[in-house]
């Protein structure tokens, strides 16, 4: 039965050539940028290489402080004096990380300016996070701890300075002051907030200590848990801990808030506004997929139109089905069936095409080192999206088409 | 005529009213695209207020924001900023320098807002040294500039530019009043008082801080004098160069002012290229964004040919039998046009309707009247066009039928 629907599908899209490329143009247009959607998210939020324990790992990224009158706030990047005293100490936790946030500095090999991404962190920063080492390895704590001009580079940043020479060893001038490579990973994409950079560097290498004090400032930290299920615990204990914290001078500010939370959270929780700042991830989820359904609102009526119109094109094969038996069921199931079908069609031409823009964005350099592949997750992602897209859009004709009268139908009607 | 269309395209509702709601969307995405578009290119056209070319910016992170040993070592602190500031000075390639909080095109403001009858007036503040005008080339349109004459003076002098001193003072002159607003102090409480009169001393025509496709917002320009304690050490300098000093004057620059403050870091970048990064914020997602609709109304065109064309197909018999019974081509085309026409001014009138709500839901609050109607405007003339070229084919085709064909059937 399937096998015959196909075949009459297939006939009936060759047959006006015209209407059949508009179809699939919309179809197709609209599945590319619903999968570039999609591969923008996975790029950002997925579970990929260095954050390849991301399913365990919790981090501070956003802090806020008050003024006693409540007024005034100051919200921002944690402290390193913060996050030494109360995260790095959580109990139960498997690892803990701190990283500041990226500066751009400037450096001159060769009396060429070259503008460098620097990220100052720890240790075990390179032990939380999984980079893929292409020369040596990553500085230790103990490089933090003895201030040694040390620093892993990211692979561009290797041609820039050192060509296709191996780097490890060799000097790179930042700030008028030289550090020696030590390791050589991978370009790390923009987008990919946590790891990003081109330069890491120990904390301890910063030019002055007034940081390590500071309650608010410019630091982040990875919390890394041994199972999701200890996420609540952790969550609980870092709330005891902010109510602990001692401020130099309670006049000025004298309460903390903030969560330590999953990178989505956290993100859910800057884009949705809210009178507490509750994290709302799965409201933040809800809101992407309707704005996702809103956009395929108009592709769907265009190709309902045009389904609609071609319909009638049929109404006598119709007439002839119907008068010898067909319920009208099994009619919407037929039609409902070449509509998935020539989804799925522009859905595979979409994917071509999305491939194709995907390496284009990838190329254009908006966001560094960005690499938007296509993977199976992406690809599921578009299937469904075609197959629900092809349902929408086939219902409301095949239940206008199955409703003809077989008379009316046989005559050829025209409304 | 126009009441028969009207009859006619009632007539085959149910087709007709997807089609509207086609267009009606159509029309929806067409002015979200044409209204951002539109406001862009309505604050391009205002003054800027500065000149940003042969400009260098000049991040100086000298201490660290929080802390309690800040405020002790301050006199230090600044001494060894004026030593900073006068080293690059002593360049011949620099023309002028200045000391700010903020410098154009840096992301991150200075907000800060004053009541007015119960009303805040909110605005854009920076904290500047006196060559500030020499390195941004301002020009002032009333008063003067900051000067000698406000040192140890017994106010706050400060420049604003025209857009907040209508805000603030409606069509009085601003000059010499004062900003905020000493009588209610009293009513609030301490600390929160201001103990010294912030006097406007020159007015700007504008002064744009984030460039020529930011919005037209008020903006103070305070004096940052380096020498009471209470002001905050600037965060940047602005560095004016003679044209055709190229990057390798960077990198000279940069080892003397390690040398000077070896505690400190420094970041050096033209402002030409803080323009272009703060420009691709504004440029990058609208473009983005008016590709993808922009496909989206060349699929909505095809789709509606389509649908024509079928119509068309479909009501051989009428339009036959019209041409039999004497319509000249003429009338028939007149006929598929005049019933588009009158299906898209109602996708349209609903659009324009549901549009017309958004500024009294204070949704897209940023345009101003002027910017709307534009919008709204430029959205009917793309949306008639649009449709009208996709009924060209199809009601060229109707102006084809034979009346013999329409003789066939029955």
């Amino acid at each position: 039965m399937l096998k015959n629907y196909l075949k009459i599908a297939f006939k009936v899209l060759l047959r006006r050539k015209f209407f059949t490329f508009i179809s699939l143009f919309g179809i197709s247009f609209t599945l590319v940028v619903l999968m570039v959607a999609v591969a923008f998210f996975d790029h950002t939020f997925g579970q990929h290489a260095p954050e390849t324990k991301q399913d365990r790992t919790l981090g501070v990224y956003f802090l806020e402080m008050k003024t006693p009158d409540r007024d005034g706030t100051w919200n921002g990047s944690a402290g390193y004096g913060f996050l030494d005293c109360h995260v790095r100490t959580l109990p139960n936790v498997e690892k803990v990380a701190l990283f500041s946030e990226h500066e751009i500095i400037h450096s001159y090999p060769n009396g060429e300016k070259v503008p460098l991404y620097l990220k100052y962190t720890d240790g075990e920063f390179w032990n939380v996070l999984e980079f893929n080492f292409l020369e040596g390895a990553a500085y230790t704590k103990d490089d933090d701890l003895n201030r040694n001009l040390v620093a892993v580079i990211n692979e561009a940043t290797k041609k820039k300075f050192f060509g296709d020479q191996p780097a490890v060893g060799k000097f790179i001038e930042m700030g008028g002051r030289n550090f020696r490579v030590t390791g050589v990973v991978a370009n790390v994409p923009f987008l990919r907030i946590t790891p990003f950079s081109d330069v890491w560097v120990p904390i301890g290498t910063a030019k002055n200590d007034n940081f390590r004090q500071e309650l608010m400032g410019s630091f982040m930290a990875l919390v890394l848990a041994r199972s999701p299920q200890d996420f609540q615990a952790i969550k609980d204990e870092f709330q005891v801990r902010l109510a602990q914290v001692e401020f130099p001078d309670p006049k000025e500010w004298n309460l903390m808030t903030g969560n330590v939370e999953t990178f989505f959270e956290s993100v859910s929780r800057e884009v949705i506004p809210s009178q507490n700042r509750q994290a709302r991830p799965k409201l933040l989820i809800a809101l992407l997929v309707i704005a996702a359904l809103l956009f395929m609102l108009l592709p769907t009526i265009n190709l309902i139109n045009i389904n609609i119109s071609r319909i009638m094109e049929r109404a006598s094969e119709i007439g002839v089905r119907k008068a010898f038996g067909a319920s009208s069921w099994t009619l919407v199931g037929q039609f409902v069936v070449e509509n998935i079908l020539l989804t799925l069609v522009g859905g595979a031409i979409g994917f071509v095409i999305s491939v194709f823009v995907l390496h284009l964005i990838s190329q254009s350099n908006l966001f560094p080192y960005a690499t938007f592949t296509m993977n199976y997750r992406i690809f599921l992602g578009g299937l469904a999206l075609a197959i629900v897209f092809g349902l929408l859009s086939g219902v409301y004709p095949a239940w206008k088409m199955s409703r003809l009268h077989p008379v009316d139908a046989l005559k050829g009607a025209t409304r | 005529m126009f009441k028969h269309i009207c009859k006619l395209v009632w007539n085959r509702k149910r087709v007709n009213f997807l089609i509207i709601l086609e267009i009606f969307i159509s029309f929806l995405v067409m002015f979200s695209v044409i209204v951002l578009t539109v406001y862009y290119a309505d604050n391009y056209r205002q003054p800027l207020g500065f000149d940003y070319q042969n400009v260098w910016y000049l991040q100086v992170e000298a201490i660290e924001k929080s802390g309690t040993a800040e405020k002790q070592d301050r006199p230090q602190q600044i001494e060894k900023f004026k030593r900073v500031m006068a080293a690059v000075r002593e360049f011949g390639e620099v023309e002028a320098v200045a000391g700010a909080q903020y410098l154009p095109y840096m992301n991150g403001n200075w907000s800060s807002c004053n009541d007015v009858n119960g009303k805040p007036v909110c605005y854009w503040a920076n904290a500047v040294t006196d060559d500030y005008r020499d390195v941004m080339r301002i020009n002032i349109v009333r008063g003067r500039w900051f000067g000698k004459e406000d040192d140890g003076a017994n106010y706050k002098p400060l420049i604003i530019n025209r857009q907040l001193a209508k805000e603030r003072f409606g069509n009085e002159d601003p000059i010499g009043k004062a900003l905020n607003q000493l009588d209610k102090q009293d009513s609030l409480p301490e600390g929160k008082r201001a103990r010294v009169e912030e006097r406007v001393v020159g007015m700007v025509d504008d002064f744009r801080k984030n460039g020529e496709f930011a919005e037209l917002k008020g903006y103070a320009i305070y004096r940052n004098s380096l020498r009471e304690a209470d002001d905050r050490l600037p965060r940047v300098l602005g560095v004016r160069v003679h044209p055709g000093v190229t990057a390798a004057f960077e990198e000279k620059l940069l080892k003397r002012l390690q040398n000077e403050a070896s505690d400190w870091s420094f970041t050096i970048k033209p402002l030409t290229q803080m323009r272009e990064e703060m420009h691709q914020q504004s440029i990058v997602p609208l473009t983005a964004f008016a590709v993808v609709a922009g496909f989206l109304m060349l699929m909505v065109g095809l789709g509606l040919i389509g649908v024509l064309w079928q119509s068309v197909t479909q009501r051989t018999k009428e339009i036959g039998l019209r041409r039999a019974k004497g319509a000249t081509k003429q009338r028939i085309y007149r006929q598929i046009l005049g019933e588009l026409l009158v299906i898209t001014t109602c996708g349209a009138l609903i659009g324009t309707l549901v549009v017309v709500q958004f500024p009294l839901l204070d949704f897209l609050g940023f345009a101003t009247p002027k910017v709307y109607a534009y919008a709204i405007v430029i959205s009917l003339l793309l949306i008639y066009a649009l449709t009208a070229v996709c009924g060209l084919y199809p009601s060229w085709l109707a102006t084809k039928v034979h009346p013999a064909e329409a003789l066939h059937y029955e």
